[in-house]
């Protein structure tokens, strides 16, 4: 199942753990046999002149064979060291991000159902509560969409207005997350047309206007900019003047369960799928997704180049545009 | 009026909480960061004077915090004498998680989510609770357990010109184990009335707290005389010391 692949590890024995130990030991027994041969008495009398120095040369060959497999052993080691690291951290961060809200729904439906309150009072309680269905959601969809979305090319490429997926993704982000009009700014063309996924590319768009607003200062300020180049590729660019990162981060954030710094003192919300699941559906599309911060507070900027820019007259498919 | 500082991140959880206390008639004060409540339940012994505000008769800690986690928060309050009862409020339920946060220093733990109605009787039983541990025992304010004196209003402990504070939960074992004198005291009973946790829940709590006061009140807390061991059933605080 999808869902198994993209979300947990594989339970199948490590075969390149075991290929590797395997010829680890066969050098090393065969390493060990030449070498009591080569010491044995008799065998110095025998073992002269080219003879003997062949025999060095592959007794040092495979000496170095043997330290190459441990170190090798050893990267492979730190790699499933790390990725148990950040699963552990993404099922603290998914326990977070689920019981909190559910949390403070009980809290409220008991005071709702134990508590005299005014009209008022109980408007503001419904509103607390709505808000927090609207982030359980985004919690699951995030988890559903890190199974749903995989690296393997879109299934039914349509041809879509991403302008107008953009647009609609600004919309969205700007009633989630209550914020003024001029919060985000959209430029580019009305239409730009590209052949994809629409849902998919509108979620990867959700995400990153999602991250820049949890990621922004006090004052939201975000600018998306759309545009098709002479090479046939569409880019949709999302710059926040958020909190930032440095550069070291820079090479990990698209990596699945990565998030910065240690979970138990976390004070932005997330899962660390929503970058993993930006990447996994501009890699669907044979995109492109890149990411730059100057450095700390002092903004990120994400940009996704997607290749297949229709023409502007191209045959429109109404149906997809709408969707 | 009871104080309450409610320790969460979690705007609507701590606006909900802060509603409910408030009718119960609690002063609530929030923060919302790690190392601002450290700021204001440990403050570093060389900063400058230091006026908190009024003081607090009982803390609701959130583990996952910006800066500074919960279990870090109540370590440095115990070590730096603040003994004000802490109830934990955190997502992570697994039995070791309410085991770290109870030997970090906490005083009472509720799993995330919880019952309103089981929240504000825990709030009360903390606060009786803390009143019960800071009676008099055996009828009077200051009691002797072997070479040390205990006075529970104050929650310390004095022996060989020592003062030692005891948190809420080493005060309240040890009053338990008082007020038995001679008798003994069934961990799963000790579980009940200490720790209000189930009697049948595998920790080895009780043990490690036991191991604290013998430190405060035996001469050589590996060969103990006062608080004994009685094998698979409890602990005994005896009379007298044992003829060595």
């Amino acid at each position: 199942m999808v869902a198994t692949s993209q979300l947990s590890r594989s339970r199948r024995p490590k075969w390149h753990y075991v290929a590797v130990g395997v010829v680890l030991i066969v050098v090393a027994v065969a390493l060990t046999v030449a070498w009591q041969i080569l010491a044995a008495p008799e065998s110095v009398s025998r073992a002269v002149g080219p003879a003997r120095v062949i025999a060095y040369f592959f007794g040092s060959l495979l000496f170095l064979l043997l330290i190459a497999g441990l170190v090798l052993i050893v990267i492979l080691l730190l790699r499933e060291v790390r990725l148990n690291e950040r699963q552990s951290n993404f099922v603290s961060a998914v326990t977070h991000e689920l019981k909190t809200p559910v949390a403070s729904l009980k809290l409220y439906l008991d005071t709702l159902e134990y508590r005299e309150m005014t009209p008022d009072r109980r408007a503001e309680f419904y509103r607390t509560m709505r808000q927090d269905i609207e982030r359980l959601s985004g919690t699951i969809n995030n988890v559903l969409n890190a199974a749903m979305y995989t690296d393997r090319p879109v299934a039914d490429p349509r041809p879509l207005d991403i302008a107008r997926v953009a647009r609609h993704a600004i919309e969205l982000t700007a009633t989630r997350h209550q914020l003024p009009k001029e919060a985000i700014r959209y430029e580019g063309p009305a239409a730009l047309r590209v052949s994809g996924d629409a849902q998919a590319l509108e979620t990867a768009v959700l995400n990153l206007l999602d991250n820049a607003v949890k990621y922004s200062k006090e004052r939201v300020e975000i600018e998306i900019e759309v545009w098709g180049d002479a090479d046939g590729q569409a880019h949709v660019k999302v710059r926040d003047h958020g909190i930032g990162m440095s550069r070291t981060h820079l090479p990990f954030i698209f990596t699945r369960f990565y998030r910065i710094g240690a979970e138990v003192r976390r004070s932005r919300t997330g899962t660390g799928l929503g970058l993993f699941i930006v990447r996994a559906i501009v890699k669907g599309h044979r995109g492109t997704i890149t990411a730059d911060s100057p450095g700390p507070d002092r903004g990120s900027t994400f940009t996704i180049s997607l290749p297949g820019l229709l023409e502007p007259e191209a045959e429109p498919e109404a149906e997809a545009a709408r969707a | 009026m009871p104080r309450v500082l409610l320790v969460e991140d979690e705007d609507h959880l701590a606006a909900g909480i802060r509603f409910n206390l408030e009718l119960d008639g609690y002063d609530v004060e929030t923060i919302a960061d790690g190392l601002r409540a450290v700021d204001r339940l440990a403050p570093p012994p060389e900063g400058p004077v230091w006026d908190a505000g009024p003081a607090i008769d009982l803390v609701l800690l959130d583990v996952m915090l910006p800066g500074l986690d919960g279990f870090q928060i109540v370590e440095r309050m115990r070590q730096a004498g603040n003994y004000t009862p802490v109830l934990m409020l955190t997502a992570k339920s697994l039995p070791e998680d309410v085991v770290q946060g109870l030997e970090a220093g906490a005083d009472d733990y509720l799993p995330k989510p919880f019952d309103l109605p089981v929240l504000l009787a825990r709030v009360r039983g903390l606060i009786r609770r803390r009143d019960w541990a800071r009676g008099p025992a055996e009828g009077q304010a200051l009691v002797r357990v072997g070479e040390a004196e205990v006075d529970f209003a104050s929650l310390e402990i004095r022996k060989a010109g020592e003062t030692v504070r005891l948190t809420l939960l080493e005060a309240m074992l040890l009053k338990l184990l008082v007020e038995r004198r001679g008798q003994v005291v069934t961990k799963a009973e000790i579980l009940e009335k200490v720790w209000n946790l189930n009697p049948d829940t595998e920790t080895r709590a009780v043990d490690n707290f036991v191991m604290r006061l013998r430190r405060h009140v035996e001469k050589d807390s590996g060969s103990p005389r006062l608080l004994q061991t009685v094998r698979g059933v409890g602990y005994r605080l005896v009379e007298e010391p044992s003829p060595a």
